[in-house]
């Protein structure tokens, strides 16, 4: 445990260390804080009530966007530079497992990532200065947030133990993350089938996100962001294992 | 204290460690000196339990690689090549992650920190960015982090590489004083190196330990006898026949200019013999000096003796 916490400490210095951390914050809240008030002004004209503001801001196609090329850049760096710089021999020579890292890696990710979200929360609360706020849909929101992030961070983990090179790290993560969302978009011009075309609507994230958006906690998207993370991280650890012959 | 049996390493078809099989007892200094590629490093890395070996047997204070890798780790203070660290880490961050992983406890961590700050000498850099270090002191730091949680065994891999020579001086002693209470391996290439610090010596090439014993002990058994450098004046032709007529000489050979090169038995001193020969056959004594094999010799004897042979196919090869 104390291994684990010390890893989760040195990667968050590690982070927060390094100007891209801030970069990646500044470029985000900007984002965000426009389509916030993009979606703000949209939403007073009169007749466009249709829409709550949270299926707006997070079933939107930005924060997606955003985040297929984010996400590897936060996770780039975990294993690879590691692997680059030799320090993965004194990690891995010391009495600690390789799953032990690849959870503290995974955690400090994942505490970054969230901690970009943090300060949207203030939109929340000017909104309820305004109107009345559904808090439900507000913690369903945020849930899909975590979940979706520990599936982008585990995703981009995995692809980190792959190589000693960064970029290639993020390049890999990112094709990863696009094909994992890019899947529905091409589901009506490949796939006639409808077996699988209902499988492959089931693995819709945009439509996940937009249901956690509306407030409604799906057992089903639930089980399908966790076993994805779960299965990358088990896959981060093997390949961690392997990272040592190569 | 360290056992190793038959270990061994093979890559696709070539054999990087070849049957390496040998004991180190408690506080020994052993060294392991070798060619670049010669194995050096992957035998260190099978005994840290970071590369598994293709076959063989590694136990280290009583603990067993096959049996217990993780506890292994626990006995092992590693410094591998190049001293990896992260830059982003002040000094004092850096050993305190380092004591969590290796799992020193909570109430011996302050004294552990002390104890290591103080032996590498960090306590002036102990609050800064290691990225903004020297290279000696990214060697202590190094060194520091092997040592934090008291380690029975030191592996230290090229501990030396790329720093000045004082830097060099300074790492040697440190290693030289930590051998007193811990059993240290260290790699090398630098002859020297080996000389000055380790009490034993292995001679590793292609994967093999060619040679072991003290460097005293190498020199000699492998270079043969000593030789005096005897330089005269108004010696004539009589001058070897006599010499070789000493008590203890094996055999003199000529050598450059009027010198003469007196081979003798390394448990007997020839020089007063030389200096009373001289005065009775009233030569001048322009010059005596021992000559003595180095390590280096020793080392280029072994590691290319069997070039003119022709190698088998795939032996060798870079780590």
């Amino acid at each position: 445990m104390r291994a684990f916490t010390a890893i989760v400490r040195r990667e968050l210095i590690a982070y927060f260390s390094s100007p891209l951390a801030y970069i990646v914050m500044a470029a985000f809240l900007l984002l965000q804080g426009a389509l916030f008030a993009l979606i703000v002004g949209y939403l007073s004209q009169p007749g466009q009530s249709s829409l709550s503001i949270l299926q707006a801001f997070f079933g939107g196609t930005i924060f997606f966007w955003f985040f297929l090329v984010v996400a590897p850049l936060i996770t780039m760096r975990l294993v690879a530079e590691e692997r680059r710089s030799g320090t993965i021999e004194v990690l891995l020579t010391s009495p600690v497992t390789e799953a032990q890292v690849v959870l503290g890696k995974f955690s400090a990710a994942l505490i970054f990532y969230l901690s970009l979200w943090a300060p949207t929360l203030i939109y929340v609360v000017m909104v309820q200065s305004q109107a009345s706020v559904d808090w439900g849909a507000v913690a369903a929101s945020y849930l899909g947030v975590a979940l979706f992030g520990a599936l982008f961070v585990s995703l981009g983990l995995f692809a980190s133990t792959l190589t000693r090179n960064q970029i290639i790290a993020a390049v890999i993560a990112f094709t990863g993350l696009i094909l994992l969302f890019g899947l529905p978009l091409l589901r009506g011009l490949l796939i006639s089938s409808s077996t699988l075309g209902a499988v492959i609507d089931h693995a819709d994230l945009w439509q996940h996100m937009s249901d956690f958006a509306k407030g409604v906690v799906d057992t089903r998207h639930l089980v399908y962001s966790l076993s994805l993370t779960g299965l990358f991280l088990f896959m981060s650890t093997k390949s961690l294992e392997l990272a040592k012959w190569r | 204290m360290i056992e190793v049996e038959n270990l061994s390493k093979t890559y696709v078809d070539t054999p990087v460690v070849n049957g390496l099989s040998f004991f180190v007892p408690e506080g020994q200094v052993l060294g392991f000196l070798g060619p670049n590629g010669a194995g050096k490093t992957t035998a260190m890395r099978m005994m840290t339990a970071f590369l598994p070996p293709t076959s063989g047997r590694v136990e280290v204070a009583g603990v067993d690689l096959d049996a217990d890798p993780v506890g292994l780790r626990r006995q092992i203070g590693y410094l591998p090549e190049h001293v990896p660290l992260y830059p982003e880490l002040r000094v004092q961050e850096y050993l305190t992650f380092r004591a969590d992983v290796e799992g020193v406890e909570r109430s011996r961590l302050n004294d552990r920190l002390e104890y290591v700050i103080e032996r590498c000498m960090l306590a002036d850099v102990r609050r800064q960015v290691i990225g903004t270090l020297s290279k000696g002191y990214r060697q202590r730091v190094g060194l520091a982090g092997a040592l934090i949680h008291s380690p029975p065994v030191l592996i230290l891999d090229e501990p030396t590489v790329g720093l000045d020579p004082n830097q060099i001086i300074k790492v040697r002693e440190l290693i030289t004083e930590l051998g007193r209470d811990h059993t240290v391996v260290l790699s090398t290439h630098i002859l020297p190196e080996v000389e000055q610090v380790c009490e034993r010596v292995f001679i590793i090439d292609r994967g093999r330990i060619v040679a072991d014993g003290t460097p005293e002990a190498l020199r000699t058994r492998l270079i043969g006898n000593p030789t005096l450098k005897v330089e005269l004046g108004g010696a004539g032709g009589s001058a070897p026949e006599a010499l070789g007529a000493l008590p203890g000489v094996v055999g003199v050979e000529a050598g450059a200019g009027d010198t003469l090169l007196v081979e003798h038995h390394p448990e007997e001193d020839p020089r007063e013999a030389v200096f009373r020969l001289a005065v009775e056959r009233d030569w001048v004594l322009l010059g005596m000096t021992p000559e003595q094999a180095t390590l280096e010799d020793v080392f280029v004897r072994l590691t290319t003796a069997d070039e003119m042979v022709p190698e088998p196919e795939g032996a060798g090869g870079e780590v």
